[in-house]
């Protein structure tokens, strides 16, 4: 390539990464002023005094934005280690057990992933509020398991597939039965698979909000995204309070992510292959 | 050890049928071969022994007991892929004494006959090696190794060597031979390569079609080719094969070519209108073009390619206007272009019915 | 054959059983719910179950056919879509063009795609409602000291310009997932293709219309139908940005829905928008599987 072209490039790239980052930027910058450096008129670009008054705050005086967070991480971690426990013996049922009907069964966990969020809301409601389920970690970590299992299954079992069958025979013929199989051989084998997927199970998890919001309803059970949303309530907004829980509830999703970018990228597009 | 009884074994994948009443005694001790073409049912054949594969219609039976519905690892087998299958996350060792250890096999002993079968493969050094880190060749071995310390009744081989090079696949096929030679086990061998089959086989079985087209020994297969499919398949280059009819005066002619060939010696030929003759590329004497004369054997010809192979050299011939292939010393050799004469030597021909396929009696 | 013990069966067996937990949890969570709300639909009740259950047939369905708010959250909802998912394709297509190319940073370039597709829907939109605010805002900021704009802008406050505010924040969050599932069906176009292009005498605008972009329908469909089920049923963006207003002017389908049954606790007309969201989503991708096999 020539020069010209490389220039275009680089500036195209350029304007795409700015594009992408300063939202991003502009919450770290509006949680590191102070509240007269918020709310100013002309604005401050640039924080004057740049403080950490904001997080200070946090810690001392609204600490149930810091529990927010740490619901999001039980129920987090507890969809994921369900899921792939859950979706992956299934995934690896369907992909590898030659089952009569496998090709259908994966039709149907597709289908079932289509259902809006929304449409579950009014019977899970009334359905946990019948079973006590409602404003308990099980109760959630079950929804977002149901709501995430067909991505985890189909993602798996994609992943299988890509193993050598002759290993798992040879298994067989060595004496294993299918459950050890599945632990002694297929996990240590797949555990790429199962990385990548459990991340982006956790980030989803992180992330959903209509079942959260409607199956916590008590303050101190509300995960992140709900228990930051709602906290303006009536009133005016405290942005200093907002952004600040905004960066330390996004934090844990944006290191995994930069951390993982290879897993996370090759988990997403790998489920767009078929 | 044990004997291998096949009786009417068939399997089914919905309605395609794979493999199709299969009827075999396999002796005690015996090394056995399938030998087919791609997608015969050989690797069902054998996956069926195995009990990785269901077994549609027929029994089983491994040492006299039926063993349809028992499980892989009871059936007193032991198999070596063609990919090896080795556990990557494991080492040698581990891989070796994988079953030993699901058999709750006390430690010391496991140890004791890895170090033996290690031994004797030439893998004592790897034991604590992972298979990535090892050669083609070494992974067959510990492949091998890991069948063998299991001390299994029937072995069970689906192209062990295919992935090897060339050298290899000579050296490991000896090995494989001296093995069978020392522990004496049953053994059933697939493979598509004839040269393993010949060199290997105490008895081997062609597969056509998911139907056993013959089974011989090496040289029964060879010589006496019980189809037209097997007289093409075993062999190299491929037999060459002639359609012939009746003529009013016992004589056989082509209808495609002016070769005619004197009454059959040997063969019942009795009520057969049309047949194929066979005769392979080195039961061909290449004489002198003016050889032509009263042996009716002698036919005139002509070299329309000569290809130099190292040893041997090819001829494609045009004899009588049918083409045909001949394996001569690749030291003196008729060149192209050449005319020349070429004896069939009758003794050496084959004969199969047109419609059927078989070979006629003799 | 004794049925229940052959080798056949057995692996059958072992195979329901590892299947069973997932289809639990898949009927309990997303199956029986869905059938429920039907049956929500269909009659009147409590929540708490006071009031037993009274089947009233489709007057629900009746209302709803009258009730204006919900013809409006449902054109909010398709109108919503129909802007934002062109406009995400075309810029998820050259975003997956650009990460297609070589050069250095592809690193930072990734985490520019990955951050958004990361990043939770409701915090997004609260950070971007702070920027679209309308006193202290960055926008404002920015395009007043520019010049773009005379005055300042409530972004959030008039009907149009709302809308636009919420499709700019939806296409800033998923242009990138369009792009990285458009990349991996650019990634497998093998290379060759292009070196027999350019010995046809190719452009490179050639190229792409008459390689890439055939090569790369079926991701693109896939795309789009990932894409526009996640619109379609667009709740917390609105919820968090502008609770459905200007005077319900970015008030979706789900959002109204949400209203009905927890605001209003109307479980039983609520469950009737939400099975029409349903119906529409099901056409949508019955429509979009027709089109997929058509095409090929
Ligand atoms: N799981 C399966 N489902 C359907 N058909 C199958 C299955 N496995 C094998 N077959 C079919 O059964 C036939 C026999 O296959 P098999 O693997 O035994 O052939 P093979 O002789 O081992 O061939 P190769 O030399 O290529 O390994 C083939 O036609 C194949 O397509
Ligand atoms: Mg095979």
């Amino acid at each position: 390539m020539n020069k010209r072209p490389r220039i275009i490039l680089y500036s195209l790239v350029g304007l795409s990464v700015v594009i992408s980052f300063f939202p991003i930027v502009w919450l770290v910058l509006t949680s590191l002023k102070n509240t007269a450096g918020i709310y100013s008129w002309p604005v401050q670009y640039w924080p004057d005094p740049l403080t950490f008054q904001n997080y200070w705050s946090i810690f001392t005086e609204t600490p149930e934005l810091l529990r927010y967070v740490l619901n999001s991480f039980i129920v987090g971690v507890g969809c994921t280690v369900l899921t792939l426990s859950v979706g992956g013996l299934a995934g690896y049922a369907l992909s590898r057990l030659r089952m009569r009907f496998a090709g259908v069964l994966m039709v149907i966990i597709l289908s079932v992933s289509m259902f809006p969020p929304i449409a579950l809301l009014p019977a899970l409601f009334q359905t946990f509020l019948n079973l006590g389920l409602l404003n308990s970690f099980t109760g959630l970590i079950l929804a977002h398991t149901g709501l995430f299992l067909p991505y985890t299954v189909w993602m798996l079992a994609s992943y299988f597939r890509t193993l050598p069958v002759e290993i798992e025979e040879a298994a067989r013929l060595d004496g294993m039965g299918f459950l050890r199989i599945f632990f002694s051989i297929i996990l240590p084998l797949s555990w790429p698979g199962f990385v990548a997927t459990g991340l982006i199970v956790f980030i989803f998890s992180w992330n959903e909000f209509p079942l959260s919001l409607v199956l916590m309803t008590q303050d101190a059970m509300r995960t992140a995204p709900v228990g930051i949303s709602l906290y303006p309530g009536e009133f005016a907004f405290p942005w200093e309070t907002i952004s600040t829980a905004t960066v330390i509830a996004i934090i844990p999703v944006l290191v995994i992510t930069a951390i993982f970018q290879k897993q996370i990228l090759g988990g997403l597009t790998a489920g767009s292959g078929k | 050890m044990a004997n291998v009884s096949l009786q009417q074994i068939g399997k089914s994948y919905g309605g395609a049928v794979a493999v199709e009443a299969f009827n075999l005694e396999i002796r005690d001790g015996e090394f056995l071969v399938l030998l087919g073409p791609s997608g015969c049912g050989k690797s069902t054949t054998l996956r069926m022994i195995a009990g990785l594969e269901s077994i549609t219609r027929g029994d089983l039976l491994i040492g006299d007991a039926r063993m349809n519905n028992v499980d892989p690892k009871n059936r007193g087998v032991a198999m070596v892929f063609q990919n090896y299958a080795l556990y990557p996350h494991k080492t040698v060792a581990e891989n070796m004494g994988m079953a030993l250890k699901l058999q709750k096999m006390p430690k010391a002993e496991i140890e004791e006959r890895i170090a033996g079968v290690a031994d004797m493969l030439g893998l004592t050094a790897y034991l604590d090696r992972k298979p990535g880190s090892l050669s083609g060749g070494q992974r067959q071995r510990v492949a091998i190794g890991r069948a063998i310390v299991r001390t299994p009744e029937v072995f069970l081989f689906d192209e062990p060597l295919s992935n090897l090079d060339a050298k290899l696949r000579v050296k490991m096929r000896m090995e494989l031979q001296e093995l069978h030679d020392r522990l004496g086990v049953t053994s059933v061998y697939v493979t598509h390569d004839q040269v393993e089959a010949m060199t290997l086989a105490d008895r081997i079985v062609i597969m056509d079609g998911g139907v056993i087209a013959q089974v011989g020994t090496p040289r029964e297969v060879y010589d006496k080719p019980a189809t037209e499919f097997v007289a093409g398949f075993i062999g190299s280059p491929a037999m060459n094969l002639m359609t012939m009819q009746s003529a009013a005066d016992g004589s056989w002619r082509s209808n495609e070519s002016q070769l005619v060939l004197p009454r059959l010696p040997g063969f019942d030929t009795k009520g057969a209108n049309t047949i194929r003759v066979g005769i392979r590329p080195e039961h061909m004497t290449i004489l002198d073009a003016s050889a032509v004369g009263d042996d009716p054997w002698i036919l005139p010809g002509k070299v329309m390619l000569a290809e130099l192979l190292g040893a041997d050299a090819l001829l494609t011939l045009s004899v009588c206007g049918e083409t045909m292939t001949a394996r001569v010393n690749g030291v003196d050799y008729p060149e192209q272009g050449q005319q020349l004469a070429v004896r069939l030597n009758p003794e050496q021909l084959h004969a199969f019915d047109h419609d059927s396929k078989k070979a006629l009696q003799v | 054959m004794n049925a229940f013990n052959t080798l056949e069966r057995r692996t059958q067996f072992v195979g329901i059983g590892f299947v069973t937990p997932t289809f639990l949890v898949i009927a309990l969570i997303l199956v029986y719910p869905v059938v429920q709300s039907i049956v929500l639909s269909v009659g009147q009740s409590s929540v708490d179950g006071f009031e037993p259950y009274r089947f009233v047939g489709l007057e629900h369905y009746a209302a709803l056919m009258d009730d204006e708010r919900f013809w409006r959250s449902l054109s909010v909802t398709l109108i919503f879509t129909a802007i934002s998912i062109p406009l995400e394709l075309v810029l998820g297509v050259g975003l997956a063009l650009l990460m297609n190319e070589s050069f250095h940073g592809k690193g930072l370039a990734r985490l520019a795609v990955l951050f958004p597709w990361a990043l939770p829907t409701a915090l997004n939109a609260l950070i971007w409602r702070w920027m679209y605010n309308a006193d202290y805002g960055l926008f404002n900021a920015v395009g007043l000291e520019s010049g773009i704009i005379g005055e300042p802008v409530n972004w959030l406050g008039d009907e149009t310009l709302a809308m636009a505010s919420m499709v700019i924040v939806s296409v800033w969050k998923t242009s990138s997932f369009m792009a990285l599932i458009i990349l991996a069906g650019l990634q497998s176009i093998p290379r060759d293709l292009y070196e027999a292009g350019r010995m046809d005498g190719m452009s490179r605008w050639q190229e792409f219309r008459e390689i890439t972009l055939p090569l790369l329908k079926g991701s693109i469909m896939v795309a789009l139908i990932i894409r526009s089920m996640d619109a379609l049923r667009t709740f917390e963006l609105p919820f968090s940005l502008t609770d459905g207003g200007p005077d319900s002017a970015t008030e979706t389908l789900s959002l109204y829905a949400y209203k009905v049954i927890f605001e209003f606790v109307e479980f039983n007309a609520g469950s009737a928008i939400v099975v029409v969201q349903f119906a529409v989503i099901f056409l949508l991708s019955l429509l979009y599987i027709f089109t997929l096999r058509h095409k090929d």
